[in-house]
């Protein structure tokens, strides 16, 4: 074959990858670019989410202070779990469990304990992710169909990379020399613009594609019940270890705020941005945060009544696959070194969604212009049929 | 022009299939508008908006103490790779929080204390168990609640498990009791 004609081939086939289910990937791409920064619309939108100052000295209060000051406020509730946001102008969520039976997850002031607000019933994040993640379709058996129908899209993205790579030759040479002509008519605008985003997104299309495709994997696996994770399944505490104690009067447990310091003396790094409080009488109390490598989590279980470490998950009980397994996600989200962090991936987000729209654009434009050329000579000379994507000029080739 | 398409004349029902086919795949968007009404109730069943469960079950008195028993879901049981399992939510009654210190269900009367069957997780307002349902329980099966209280007291009911879930019997009736 010659060259011409399979670099032709790659064309088509970059061409042709994502063009049958255009809509479908610019509504993921746009939903997953609202999803990067949903926490932060949120904080836009309703004061209750900002951790105002009451004052320019005032100190964070401890977690057992948090919980206290939530107890006089409403002394009927019980506090189901506590997490710290990774940005302090976030207020701490937390889940609260109400004698009408709900179980809300509310805005407190760091600074001061107040409950300036409970989650409306429109939870944003949760819908932009859901969106995004599964297509809405629920879960009932195993992964939801919608999740494999998203995560499949990796597959298409990455080889739209691969092909328009090798389709656009030398495409290093349009680091040095930027191209983005404007007064050539809408097919070369969005044909420059189709390149020179490509060429600066390669690495943000490398990670959503591969850490996608991993999403596909991951569901995979588990619908199979094939597991990689070296988690400890953490068995309940024994009945002896539960202290009896008279009726009508729970057995007592440790201050919150002593667990936390033993859990952290004994395991130096631990950091206890989220706790979750025993869900049972015999289970443990769970602290976590994220270790010095900022993508993965490390928790600890400890024993609420005499604050021994049941079990920990740290950084270094993970193997070399869990590190790269455990990244993917934080990777897909660019939820890992803050507000800037997310404003890179949502940026880049926004590319990709206008790579798609541009593709399509300069496919129909292209397509459009084939066909007009077509007619025109047909109607020159006797008719014949010129298949339109002959007609076609290679990309690259210009 | 007129010359041209009197040379091709394509039909109109082509034309149309020539013009829109790519652009079929907008009809994907229907599957999250389909599912948005599921997607807010179960949203609102989660947060406790609606309700203890889909289908409550009603009291049960156990002992000195009772419940509110509710389904999670008015369905049949869902398959796990550990078996079929079904989802029950609970809410001890108002004096009962600082009695009772766990909460147990299992179908079929428990042997002891230890084998009481899978425990509530949650808190005294609003809990949820998940019971495994073995295929060859019988439609006649008695749904056993065990609340053991914190000085090691044990108090016992039993419903049967067609007033605790007809749906799950009638799961079990339409499986037929398996050899």
């Amino acid at each position: 074959m010659s060259k011409k004609s399979r670099s032709k081939i790659w064309f088509l086939v970059h061409s042709w990858l994502a063009l049958p289910i255009w809509f479908f990937v610019l509504i993921v791409c746009v939903t997953g670019t609202l999803a990067v920064v949903s926490q932060e619309i949120v904080w836009l939108a309703n004061p209750d989410v900002r951790a105002s100052k009451p004052s320019d000295d005032a100190e964070l209060l401890s977690y057992d202070q948090v919980i206290a000051a939530i107890k006089r406020a409403e002394p009927q509730v019980i506090v189901e779990s506590l997490s710290r946001p990774d940005e302090s102008h976030f207020a701490l969520s937390v889940d609260l469990s109400y004698p009408d039976g709900r179980s809300l997850e509310v805005y407190v002031n760091p600074y001061t304990g107040v409950i300036q607000g409970i989650s409306p019933s429109f939870n944003f994040k949760a819908f932009t992710r859901a969106l995004h993640g599964w297509w809405l379709v629920p879960f009932t058996n195993g992964y939801s169909w919608g999740w494999y129908l998203v995560s499949l899209l990796g597959l298409p993205l990455l080889a739209s990379l691969v092909t328009g790579l090798v389709v656009y030759k030398r495409f290093w040479k349009g680091f040095l020399k930027p191209t983005l002509r404007i007064k050539h008519g809408a097919r070369i605008f969005w044909g420059d613009f189709h390149r020179l985003s490509g060429i600066w997104s390669i690495w943000f299309i490398a990670v959503i594609s591969i850490t996608g495709t991993w999403f596909l994997i991951q569901a995979i696996l588990f619908d199979n019940q094939v597991t990689i994770s070296s988690e400890p399944i953490v068995p309940v505490i024994t009945r002896d270890k539960v202290p009896m104690s008279s009726p009508g009067v729970p057995s007592p447990m440790i201050p919150l705020d002593d667990a936390i310091s033993i859990a952290t003396q004994r395991i130096p790094g631990l950091e206890a941005s989220f706790i979750s409080l025993p869900s049972t009488a015999y289970s443990h109390l769970r602290i976590g945060g994220r270790g010095w490598y900022p993508l993965m989590f490390q928790t600890a279980e400890i024993n609420p009544y005499n604050g021994e470490i049941a079990a920990s998950h740290l950084l270094s009980d993970r193997s070399g696959l869990e590190f790269v397994t455990e990244s993917m996600r934080p990777l897909h989200t660019g939820d890992f070194g803050g507000i800037w962090i997310k404003l890179i991936w949502f940026f880049f987000g926004l590319v990709l969604s206008m790579m798609v729209l541009s593709g399509l654009l300069i496919w129909s434009k292209r397509t459009a212009l084939a066909t007009l050329h077509a007619l025109k000579r047909s109607a020159k000379t006797a008719p014949q049929s010129i298949p339109l994507l002959q007609a076609d000029t290679l990309e690259g080739n210009r | 022009m007129s010359k041209v398409t009197a040379a091709a004349p394509p039909s109109p029902l082509r034309a149309f299939w020539l013009k829109w086919r790519f652009h079929i795949n907008i009809l994907l968007l229907l599957v999250p508008l389909g599912f948005m009404p599921k997607y807010f109730a179960d949203a609102a069943l989660f947060r406790g908006d609606s309700g203890l469960g889909e289908r409550e079950v009603g009291e049960v008195q156990v002992g000195p103490w009772s419940l509110k028993l509710a389904e999670l879901r008015n369905e049949a049981p869902r398959p796990d790779p550990a078996g079929y399992m079904k989802a029950f939510n609970a809410a001890l009654c108002a004096t009962c929080g600082d009695q009772v210190k766990a909460t147990y269900l299992r179908i079929g009367k428990p042997r002891s204390l230890r084998a009481a069957g899978v425990i509530f997780f949650g808190t005294p307002y609003r809990m949820g168990a998940v019971l495994p349902i073995p295929e060859r329980t019988p439609a006649d099966a008695e749904l056993w609640i065990t609340m053991e209280g914190w000085d090691g007291a044990m108090h016992q009911a039993a419903i049967p498990l067609s007033q605790a879930s007809p749906a799950t019997i009638a799961w079990l009736n339409k499986r037929g009791v398996k050899p």
